[in-house]
């Protein structure tokens, strides 16, 4: 389990000091995975690295497992060897002057929780089978392909078992097929040893489909969190829907009995807090929840639009659309039978839009 | 068909682009070949005669038998290695603490600190050594002075004569070298493998001793071994300490057996002797460039921009501080001291209210009545003639080697990197020998242009490595993008390439200029009275024992270097900030 409270670190630049973290509070429960995701310079690594102790927090608490292993304002400070986590690097880090077995033997030799030294040889194996390494006690880590080291460095990682594991964007520097079946891997691995996991990424098809929550940040603050279906289908704010997901936006005005009058007339939707009649609005909609068809029905609000684009993907196709003077990006199935400078009927489901002060 | 197919081949071969690079390059390999060639072979060559250089006589083995079963060969050579060994474990004991506390920890005023390091390689060596025998000589120095002074101690309480003392000095004046290079060795490491250790739960000692030291192994024996090549070869130490203290190693061996104090010069000992060093030369580069090779695979660079945090020295910053001031001064303030002390007296005393009221500037005003003009006009030659040379060839090295496809480039680079296994000073005796047995063909015995050749030939392994360095930083499609965009192949020179690697080519040309400025090995082995220049006075004066003068010249020397290099980094700073390789 962890817990960050009030969680605040400044850097030094040339230009002077950058606030890297504005307070951050949350907490990953037992067995959980749980992702931190934003573009890059939003903290994510940064908060990953007080948590592992890499960098020292200015201000806020950070508990691991129930004790607290920083505190500026009580003074407390735990040495990273000293605290109870595994992590995987980015780089992957696996020391090019030893073995796959030394690299993975390594923890528990000399590291924290040391065991008998007849047993070390049983943890290791059983590490490497974890991650489909048997067998490769003896190959030297630089004669390792990419995601061979990524397996040793996940091996490393959690043959101490620690109570909490620590990712850094661990597949990033994988190629795109790699990714996708590591992806599942990690998952099972994780799920199968039972630890929390705290998981940096930039990558949002990653983040959806590791997290059992994803938390979402931008410029040292938290937006989101939530399960992935909730970041995904109800986006908090305007960087979240931007972020995750592809949208299209559309510049409305609130008119006062809940709706909201924007190019294609009155839309009906849930409200933000606190909005001023009158004032200024984005609607959001997700591609894939616009649909084209060749003539209007009946009892669905819809606008006569033209196909302008058409980029064909194989399973689905991404159109763009030019509908009231907007243009719309809209998914249809890779079959849909809509040329490019046709005109079609596009429906808009009252029921899919997200409205943004 | 078949006439096409030798068309095609023969219009290849003819193709002028294609001919006149290789052409050019082979025009470069021949130069090069000749360059470090000659002066090998005439080594070889001095070896195997004997009586005076272009004497003839038939070729003999009787100077390897003479200098062979010389018993006291044996023991010169165990000096050399027990100098060497010495010295290598000086620098390595200031430079691995001091590249680990300036790159990784939160030491106070590192800049400060690197900034004098460069400061440090500006102060000519034999300056150095003279500085500290001023101060640690049995007899005359400062601090055993002050010893009888004080304590009416009879015996000098420390003297500087003898093997630890020399590898001290010399082992001082490598550790800006070493530092640099462990530095630069240091920086390609990924610092997530230091992380990984400590998420591993490993503490911070075992950290070091289990990651970073076998990490950065091939690195510090790469430096060792090169360490080793240099101080085999050094002449300045051996000779201001070693000489008066009958102490010799294999280079002043070879340089008194070519200037004898008494009796003949003896060039075909002087080759049997050189042999041996020639050897060790060429066997400890290859080392030291398989070793480089092997720690380039240890290399990980990630890609990413994130600085590793600085390891946080608490209450040890000031100790840390302390030891890079220790080395600091014994490297810089303490030997600048004392020739400045040196230099405003009429002879070298303790300080004292008396010795401040004698201070005087006389000894600056006097150098030109002993020096002359001669040695600043030939020291000004040598400080313009070399970088230009080096540097131009080094550039078209670099273009060959970096930029063509040339079939036999590999050996080019071989070709320019060989003068760092070549001894400096049977560099400079074999073109010596090749002056004088050979007046006729090559007449510049005697005279500056002399120096200016042994110096281009010593530096082109310097300059290449910077060139070849600049060189790859400029991408190729930056030039290929020019060509695509239609200018032609000398306006995509003049326009892109060149201006990018400008501030690099001239950082090294300044480097040059000023280790060409401070040499005194070469200079002094090629020495005539026609071709004496700056450093070859102080060696003069020194010998005749006018220590203030020395002083004063010395002064000016380190002086001169600090305010010029100070100048140009200040000036063309941001030139700098893209483009240079160091």
């Amino acid at each position: 389990m962890i817990r960050i409270r009030g969680l605040k670190k400044w850097f030094k630049t040339r230009h002077g000091q950058v606030e890297a973290l504005r307070g951050i509070d949350l907490e990953v429960g037992e067995r959980e995975f749980f992702v931190l995701l934003g573009p890059s310079g939003c903290g994510k690594t940064t908060t990953l690295r007080c948590v592992a102790g890499l960098e020292r927090a200015d201000q806020g608490e950070i508990e691991v497992g129930g004790t607290t292993v920083s505190s500026p304002e009580k003074g407390i400070y735990v040495p990273t060897e000293k605290r109870d986590i595994g992590m995987v690097f980015q780089s992957y880090a696996i020391w090019p002057h030893m073995n796959v077995f030394q690299n993975v033997a390594f923890p528990l030799i000399k590291g924290r929780r040391q065991i008998p030294r007849h047993q070390v040889a049983e943890k290791v194996s059983q590490a490497l089978k974890l991650v489909q390494l048997g067998g490769l006690e003896d190959r030297p880590a630089t004669d390792l392909s990419g995601g061979q080291q990524q397996r040793v460095a996940m091996a490393r990682a959690v043959v101490t078992e620690p109570t909490i594991l620590l990712m850094d964007e661990p597949l990033s520097n994988l190629d795109a097929r790699l990714r996708e079946q590591m992806r599942l891997e990690l998952r099972k691995i994780t799920r199968s040893i039972g630890v929390t996991t705290l998981y940096v990424t930039h990558d949002q098809a990653e983040a959806l489909s590791l997290g059992d929550r994803v938390c979402v940040m931008n410029e040292g603050e938290i937006l989101q969190i939530g399960s992935p279906q909730e970041v995904y289908s109800r986006p908090q704010n305007l960087f979240v829907a931007q972020f995750v997901g592809e949208m299209n936006f559309i510049r409305g005005r609130l008119s006062g009995d809940g709706q909201v009058e924007s190019p294609f007339g009155k839309v009906r939707c849930a409200l933000p807090q606190g909005c001023q009649r009158g004032s200024e609005v984005t609607l959001a909609i997700r591609p894939e929840h616009l649909t084209l068809q060749p003539r209007a029905a009946a009892g669905a609000a819809c606008v006569e639009a033209k196909v302008l684009t058409k980029n064909y993907l194989g399973d689905a196709a991404l159109l763009e659309v030019d509908a009231c003077g907007v243009n719309l990006r809209v998914k249809l199935a890779g079959d849909a039978a809509f040329a490019v400078g046709e005109k079609a009927v596009l429906v808009l489901p009252p029921d899919r839009w997200s409205v943004y002060a | 068909m078949k006439a096409i197919a030798v068309n095609g081949a023969l219009a290849r071969a003819l193709d002028f682009r294609n001919y006149g690079v290789n052409f050019f390059a082979g025009a470069l390999l021949a130069l090069l070949t000749i360059l470090v060639g000659a002066p090998v072979l005439m080594v070889m060559l001095m070896s195997l005669r004997t009586g005076f250089p272009g004497e003839g006589g038939p070729l003999t083995l009787t100077n390897f038998v003479q200098a062979y079963t010389d018993p006291g060969t044996y023991e010169i050579l165990l000096n050399t290695i027990l100098f060497a060994t010495g010295t290598v474990t000086v620098t390595l004991l200031f430079a691995v603490p001091l590249v680990w506390l300036l790159m990784r920890t939160d030491m106070p005023l590192k800049g400060t600190v690197y900034v004098l390091m460069t400061v440090g390689i500006l102060i000519p060596v034999f300056l150095r050594t003279i500085a500290w025998i001023l101060l640690l000589s049995p007899r005359i120095g400062l601090v055993n002075q002050w010893a009888r002074q004080i304590f009416g101690m009879e015996q000098p309480l420390v003297s500087l004569y003898n093997i630890p003392g020399m590898a001290f000095i010399q082992g001082v004046s490598f550790v800006p070298a070493a530092f640099f290079m462990l530095a630069a060795a240091y920086r390609t490491m990924d610092p997530a493998l230091e992380e990984a250790a400590y998420t591993s739960g490993v503490s911070k000692l075992q950290t070091f001793l289990r990651i970073n030291i076998p990490i950065t192994l091939p690195a510090i024996a790469g430096v060792m071994v090169y360490l080793f090549m240099t101080a085999i070869a050094v002449f300045e130490v051996p000779a201001i300490v070693g000489l008066p203290a009958r102490i010799l190693v294999l280079s002043s061996l070879v340089y008194t057996s070519t200037n004898p104090p008494t009796g003949l010069p003896n060039y075909g000992l002087a080759g049997a002797y050189g042999g041996i060093m020639l050897a060790a030369g060429l066997i400890l580069a290859y080392f030291y460039v398989r070793l480089v090779r092997q720690g380039k695979k240890y290399t990980v660079i990630t890609g990413r921009g994130y600085r590793p945090r600085e390891i946080a020295l608490g209450k040890w910053k000031w100790s840390a501080l302390a030891f890079a001031m220790l080395y600091l001064s014994m490297e810089v303030f303490i030997p600048f001291l004392v020739l400045v002390w040196t230099s405003l007296l009429p002879h070298l005393r303790l300080p004292s209210m008396e010795a401040l009221s004698s201070v005087t500037l006389k000894n600056y005003v006097t150098i030109m009545d002993y020096a002359g003009t001669r040695p600043f006009i030939n020291t000004a030659v040598l400080m313009f003639g070399v970088p230009s040379v080096t540097m131009l060839v080094s550039v078209l090295v670099s273009w060959v080697v970096i930029r063509t496809h040339v079939s036999f480039r590999g050996i080019l680079d071989t070709m320019a990197f060989l003068p760092h296994a070549l001894p400096s000073i049977l560099l400079a005796v074999g073109l010596a020998y090749l002056g004088l047995a050979y007046r006729n063909v090559f007449p510049v015995y005697g005279t500056i242009f002399i120096i200016v050749i042994a110096h281009t030939i010593n530096w082109i392994a310097y300059g290449t490595r910077t060139t070849n360095s600049v060189m790859i930083q400029v991408h190729r499609e930056l030039e290929e993008a020019g060509k695509v965009s239609g200018a032609s192949t000398p306006r995509v020179l003049g326009r892109i390439v060149l201006p990018l690697v400008a501030a690099g080519v001239f950082n090294s040309w300044i480097w040059v200029s000023m280790l060409s400025y401070r040499e005194v090995t070469m200079a002094l082995t090629l020495y005539s009275r026609k071709n004496v220049v700056i450093s070859t006075v102080v060696w003069q004066f020194w010998g005749n024992g006018w220590v203030p003068e020395v002083a004063a010249l010395g002064v000016i020397l380190i002086a001169f270097a600090l305010i010029v290099v100070g100048a140009l980094k200040l000036g063309f700073s941001r030139l700098g900030e893209y483009g240079s390789g160091s």
